[in-house]
C-alpha cells in the first residue's frame, strides 16, 4: 500500500480561518498551531488533537524555537496582511524546502506575488475567493454553489430543485430523465440523508443536487432546473468596502452588469471614480424609498455584503419583499449562517471558510490538484491522479464498487472525458471525485 | 534694519495679504527682457530706411521702467500663487503701455493718439488683431512689423502661461493639464516655467519658420504673386499665437487660395494643446493624440462648423465651388481658432452665417494652445457636468463622477469651470452692454448685434467685429470709452478672466 503521506503542518493564526483549516487538516496530518492568545489556543486544542503554542508567529526565534525548520507546509492565516507576510518570509528563511502560503487582503502584496517579488509559495486573499464563489454562483443560474476543475473543462454545480423545474429531469427515473449531455448527477441531497444517485433514484421538488459537467452542461441544468432565469445583467451589491468592491470587480470581470450601494461618501466617490462600468449610490441600503426608486427589486440578484450582519440581514429581507429574487449574503460571524438561512438568503458565503478550503488545497496530498467543498465541508470534490497500483484501475465504472464516492468526470491527456458506464480508468488519469469529507482520505488512499 | 522698527500703535497701516515688492520685482525682469523685442522693428526700420529711433526710444524707456521696478521691488527666489496672479495681470498691462511708445513716437497719423496706440498694443500682446488701422498700406513697415512682433511675442507669453504658470494657479480646466507633461512632475514653478518655455518655444518657434518658408516659397515660385518675404514673415508671425494681424489690407483675401490653405493648416495647429502637439510631433505619440477627447471635440466642432457654414455660403450664391469650400472653412477655423484672419467679408454675409461665426468666436481653442476665448475643454466639462445634473435629478443618490480621457476631474475643477463660465458670460453682458450706451451717446450708431459682436471678439481674443468693425473695416471709429473697454476685455480675457477678476477682489490684498 502507500499511504497519505503525513505532513507536518504549522498553522499560525488560531482565528476562525486557522479553526477552520485545523478542521480539516487534523486527521491525516500533524499539525502545530501558534497563536499569542491563549484562550483561541485552548479552544483548538479542545476540539482536535493538534499541538498548541502561544508564541508570535512573526518572530524568528519563535519560529525557530518551534520547531519549523522540519516543517513541510507553513500556513500564515492571521487576519493581519503584515504578520502573515513575515511569518512567511521568517518560515522561509528557517525551512526553505516547506511549502509556504500567506493569508492577504492587500492587492498590492497580491500583485507583488504575482510578479514574483514576494518569496512565498502560494498567496490566499479572503476577499477574491469569496468574489469567485459569489461570482461563479451568479453566473450560472439557480446554482447554489459552484466550482469549477481542470482548467475550466469541469464544473461542479449545486441546485435547489423547485416545483418550477423541468420535468424532463425531475419526477422521473434518473434512466429515462433528459439528462445534459456531458453531466452527470453526482448526489442527490434529501434534508438530511445523501444519495449518490442510481439510473432508478428520482429527483424530486425541494431536492438539493451536486452535478458535475462541462460548463455547457452546467449551463444547460440551470436553464432546466429555473427555466424563468434569464441572463444575469443585474447584480446590485449592498455595501463597496473590501469585499464588496471585489465582487463587483469579478463580475464585471465578466461583463455583469453591476450596482454599488455604500453609505460612507467618501468610499461611495472612490468606487465611483475606480469603477467607471458600475453604477454606485450613495445611500444606505435600508431605505425603502432609494429601492422603490432606482427598482431595485428588478436586479436579477442581489449580495449583501456590508460590515455588520445584522444589517446584512435586514436589508436582505428588505430587498426580498421589493422582490429581488435571489440574495446572497456574507457571513461574518458564524451564527449568520442559520439566521441568514431562516431569513430566506439563498446563498451564504463565509470569507473565512472559503479562505480555508483554498488554503486546505495545499494540504492535500501532493497528487490531489484541488479540493472542493459543498455544504459546508460536508461534502468534498476531489481532483486527484491515479496510480497504476489503484485497485480501480482497469475496472469499467458500473462494476466499481460504490463506498461513498463518485467519479464525476476523468482528464486523460488533458481533456476532460465524462465517462459512461463502459468505460474503463486507466492509470495516470486525473479524476474528479465527488465524496464524503470523512471519506476522502480512504478516496485518496484507493485510487 | 529700518525694516525692523517698530511702528507707534494706531497709526498701523493694514499689512498687505501680497508680497508687492517680490511682485514688482519680478514684474520689472520681465518687462526688461521684453524691451530686447523692440530692437527686431528697429533693424527693419533700417533695412527700409526708416526711423529706427521710436523702437529704440520705446527699448530704452522699458528697460529703464523695468531696472527701475526691480530696484522699487524685492528679488525674490521664490514667489507665491499670489503673487504670480499680480505678475501675470501687470506684466500684459505694461507690455501693452510699452508696445504703443513706438506708435506714439512715430507720429503715423492713424496711430498718434494714445488711446488708440494702446488699443492696437493690447490688441497685438493679448493676441487679438482687432485694430483701429483704416489704411494698413500707409504704415511704415518697421511699425507693421512691430504690430505682428507683439502677438508672436503675446503668444510665447501664453504659451508659458497655459501651461506653466495657470495650472498651477488653479485656474478653471487647466489643472488638467498638469497631469500632462509628466517630464517636469514635482518641479518648482520657476523650474517647470523655464523646461516648458524652453521645449515648447522651441516648437513654437520651429512651426512659425516653417509656416513662413512654405509661403516664402509660395512668393518665390510665383504660386502666390503678392507673397513677399516680409509678408510671408508677417502672416507667420500672426498665425501661430492665433493673433489675426496683416500688414496688408483684405487680410488673406490678398493671397493667393493655396497660401490660404496653408495658412488654415496652421491655424487649426496652432489651436491644438501645445503640449499635445509637442509630444505627437517630436515625441511620435499619434494614438494617444488621437485618444484625446478635447482634440476629437475641437476637430469635431470645426469640421460641423465648416460644413454648415460652406452649405449656406453655397446655397446663398455668396460663393461657389472651391471658393466656397475655402472661405466657409477658412473663416470657420480662423473665427474659432480665435484668429481672427479673413478671406472675404463675412460681415456681409446672411444672417445665418455671421451668427454662426459670431456664436464660433465663444468655443475657442483648446487649453495649452494660443487661442483664447472659452476653450474646448471648458465645454466638454461643462456638457458633462450639466449631463450628470440631469441625470441626477432622475438618481439623486447615484454617484457620477465627471471623466476626462478616462481620468476623473475633480469636483473643484468643475466648479471653478462653472465659475469661468458664469464670469466670461457676465463681462460679455457687461462689456456689450457698455458698448451699446457709449456708442449710443457718443456715436458712430452700432446696431445691437454690433455691439455684442464687438464685445464677443475681443473677449474671446478673436479680431474683426460685425458691421463698422467688420473684416474690410476697424474700431477706428468707436468713441475712446468704448475703445478702453474694448481693451480691456482683451485683456481679461487672455488672462483667461480670473486671475485679473481676483486682483480686484477685497480678499486678495487683506490678510483677513
Amino acid at each position: 500500500m502507500y499511504p497519505a503521506p503525513a505532513v507536518k503542518i504549522f498553522v499560525i493564526g488560531a482565528g476562525q480561518v486557522g479553526s477552520t483549516i485545523v478542521d480539516a487538516l487534523h486527521g491525516e496530518h500533524e499539525v502545530t498551531v501558534l497563536d499569542l492568545d491563549p484562550a483561541r489556543l485552548a479552544a483548538i486544542s479542545q476540539r482536535f488533537d493538534v499541538a498548541t503554542l502561544e508564541a508570535n508567529g512573526a518572530s524568528r526565534r519563535a519560529l525557530a524555537d518551534a520547531g519549523v525548520r522540519a516543517a513541510d507546509l507553513v500556513l500564515a492565516c492571521t487576519s493581519r496582511d503584515e504578520v502573515n507576510l513575515v511569518a512567511g518570509m521568517f518560515a522561509r528563511l528557517e525551512a526553505p524546502r516547506a511549502t509556504t502560503v500567506i493569508r492577504t487582503s492587500n492587492v498590492e502584496y497580491i500583485e507583488l506575488w504575482r510578479q514574483g517579488q514576494l518569496d512565498v509559495d502560494f498567496v490566499v486573499s479572503s476577499e477574491i475567493e469569496t468574489a469567485h464563489a459569489i461570482a461563479r454562483v451568479i453566473g450560472v443560474s439557480a446554482a447554489v454553489q459552484t466550482d469549477i476543475f481542470a482548467e475550466g473543462q469541469v464544473q461542479i454545480v449545486e441546485y435547489d430543485v423547485t416545483d418550477g423545474s423541468s420535468t424532463d429531469v425531475v419526477g422521473r427515473a434518473l434512466r429515462d430523465a433528459v439528462v445534459p449531455a456531458d453531466s452527470r448527477v453526482a448526489s442527490i441531497i434529501r434534508g438530511a440523508s445523501m444519495t449518490l444517485p442510481r439510473g432508478d433514484d428520482i429527483i424530486l421538488p425541494g431536492d438539493r443536487i451536486v452535478v458535475i459537467g462541462s460548463p455547457q452542461a452546467a449551463t444547460a441544468w440551470g436553464e432546466l432546473l429555473a427555466p424563468w432565469e434569464a441572463e444575469v445583467t443585474d447584480v446590485v451589491i449592498f455595501g463597496a468596502g473590501k469585499v464588496g468592491t471585489a465582487i463587483a470587480r469579478q463580475l464585471l470581470e465578466q461583463g455583469i452588469g453591476v450596482r454599488l450601494i455604500e453609505e460612507n461618501r467618501e468610499r461611495a466617490r472612490a468606487v465611483a471614480e475606480a469603477f467607471p462600468k458600475a453604477r454606485v449610490y450613495n445611500v444606505s441600503g435600508l431605505d425603502p424609498g432609494f429601492l422603490e426608486r432606482e427598482q431595485i427589486g428588478h436586479a436579477q440578484a442581489a449580495v449583501f455584503a456590508m460590515r455588520e450582519d445584522a444589517k446584512n440581514h435586514y436589508a436582505a429581507t428588505l430587498a426580498r419583499i421589493h422582490g429581488v429574487a435571489f440574495t446572497i449574503a456574507i457571513v461574518h460571524d458564524a451564527v449568520s449562517r442559520q439566521v441568514y438561512e431562516h431569513a430566506g438568503v439563498d446563498v451564504q458565503v463565509d470569507p473565512r471558510q472559503v479562505t480555508a478550503e483554498e488554503i486546505v488545497r495545499f494540504a492535500h496530498d501532493p497528487r490531489t490538484q484541488q479540493v472542493s467543498m459543498l455544504e459546508n465541508d460536508r461534502f468534498e470534490i476531489l481532483d486527484i491522479t491515479t496510480r497504476a497500483t489503484s485497485e480501480y484501475v482497469g475496472l469499467r465504472f458500473r462494476e466499481m464498487p460504490i463506498r461513498g464516492a463518485l467519479i464525476g468526470a476523468i482528464v486523460r491527456d488533458g481533456r476532460a472525458v465524462f465517462p459512461r458506464s463502459d468505460d474503463t480508468l486507466q492509470a495516470g488519469d486525473r479524476v474528479i471525485v465527488f465524496t464524503e469529507s470523512d471519506r476522502a482520505s480512504d478516496v485518496e488512499r484507493v485510487l | 534694519m529700518n525694516q525692523h522698527k517698530r511702528r507707534p500703535p494706531g497709526r498701523r497701516s493694514p499689512r498687505l495679504a501680497v508680497d508687492l515688492r517680490a511682485a514688482l520685482g519680478l514684474t520689472g525682469t520681465l518687462l526688461k527682457f521684453l524691451s530686447v523685442s523692440a530692437l527686431v522693428p528697429a533693424g527693419v526700420a533700417i533695412l527700409y530706411h526708416e526711423s529706427p529711433w521710436p523702437f529704440a526710444a520705446a527699448s530704452v524707456i522699458a528697460f529703464g521702467a523695468g531696472l527701475g521696478l526691480e530696484r522699487v521691488g524685492a528679488h525674490a527666489t521664490t514667489i507665491g500663487f499670489r503673487e504670480a496672479y499680480l505678475v501675470v495681470a501687470l506684466i500684459w498691462l505694461l507690455a501693452a503701455v510699452f508696445g504703443a511708445i513706438p506708435y506714439l513716437l512715430s507720429g503715423d497719423p492713424q496711430l498718434d493718439r494714445p488711446v488708440d496706440a494702446f488699443f492696437e498694443s493690447m490688441s497685438g500682446f493679448s493676441t487679438t488683431g482687432s485694430s483701429i488701422l483704416t489704411n494698413v498700406e500707409a504704415v511704415d513697415h518697421s511699425l507693421l512689423l512691430w504690430r505682428q512682433l507683439t502677438q508672436w511675442v503675446g503668444g510665447m507669453g501664453i504659451i508659458v502661461l497655459a501651461l506653466a504658470v495657470l495650472p498651477r494657479l488653479r485656474v478653471g480646466g487647466r489643472q488638467l493639464l498638469e497631469s500632462e507633461m509628466p517630464d517636469t512632475e514635482g518641479d518648482s514653478l520657476a523650474e517647470r516655467i523655464r523646461t516648458t518655455a524652453r521645449r515648447l518655444w522651441l516648437l513654437y518657434v520651429a512651426l512659425s519658420v516653417a509656416l513662413a518658408c512654405v509661403l516664402a516659397l509660395f512668393g518665390v515660385a510665383g504660386i502666390d504673386r503678392r507673397m513677399g518675404l516680409f509678408e510671408a514673415v508677417s502672416v507667420a508671425l500672426a498665425t501661430l499665437p492665433t493673433g489675426g494681424f496683416m500688414p496688408v489690407s483684405g487680410s488673406l483675401a490678398q493671397f493667393a487660395a493655396a497660401s490660404q490653405w496653408v495658412v488654415v493648416v496652421f491655424m487649426v495647429i496652432a489651436g491644438i494643446n501645445f503640449a499635445l502637439v509637442y509630444r505627437t510631433l517630436v515625441r511620435r505619440r499619434w494614438r494617444r493624440a488621437a485618444a484625446d477627447q478635447e482634440l476629437r471635440l475641437y476637430l469635431g466642432i470645426l469640421a460641423l462648423a465648416s460644413i454648415a457654414l460652406v452649405t449656406k455660403i453655397w446655397a446663398d450664391g455668396l460663393a461657389t465651388g472651391e471658393a466656397a469650400v475655402r472661405h466657409g472653412v477658412l473663416q470657420v477655423v480662423s473665427i474659432t481658432t480665435t484668429t481672427g484672419f479673413s478671406s472675404t467679408d463675412f460681415a456681409s454675409w446672411t444672417t445665418f452665417a455671421v451668427m454662426l461665426l459670431v456664436g464660433l468666436m465663444f468655443v475657442g481653442g483648446s487649453a495649452g494652445s494660443t487661442g483664447s476665448s472659452v476653450k474646448v475643454v471648458r465645454h466638454l466639462l461643462i456638457g458633462r457636468t450639466l449631463r450628470r445634473e440631469l441625470r441626477q435629478t432622475l438618481h439623486p443618490e447615484e454617484v457620477i463622477p465627471v471623466r476626462l480621457n478616462n481620468l476623473v476631474v475633480q469636483e473643484k475643477t468643475l466648479r471653478s469651470v462653472t465659475a469661468f463660465i458664469l464670469l466670461y458670460v457676465g463681462l460679455f453682458v457687461i462689456g456689450a452692454g457698455i458698448i451699446a450706451l457709449d456708442t449710443a451717446v457718443q456715436g458712430p450708431s452700432l446696431s445691437p448685434f454690433d455691439a455684442i459682436a464687438a464685445a464677443a471678439t475681443t473677449l474671446g481674443n478673436v479680431g474683426p467685429g460685425t458691421g463698422i468693425a467688420g473684416p474690410p473695416g476697424s474700431f477706428a471709429s468707436y468713441p475712446d470709452v468704448s475703445k478702453l473697454t474694448l481693451a480691456g476685455l482683451m485683456w481679461l480675457g487672455r488672462l483667461e478672466v480670473i486671475p485679473v477678476v481676483v486682483l480686484m477682489t477685497r480678499n486678495y490684498w487683506r490678510v483677513r
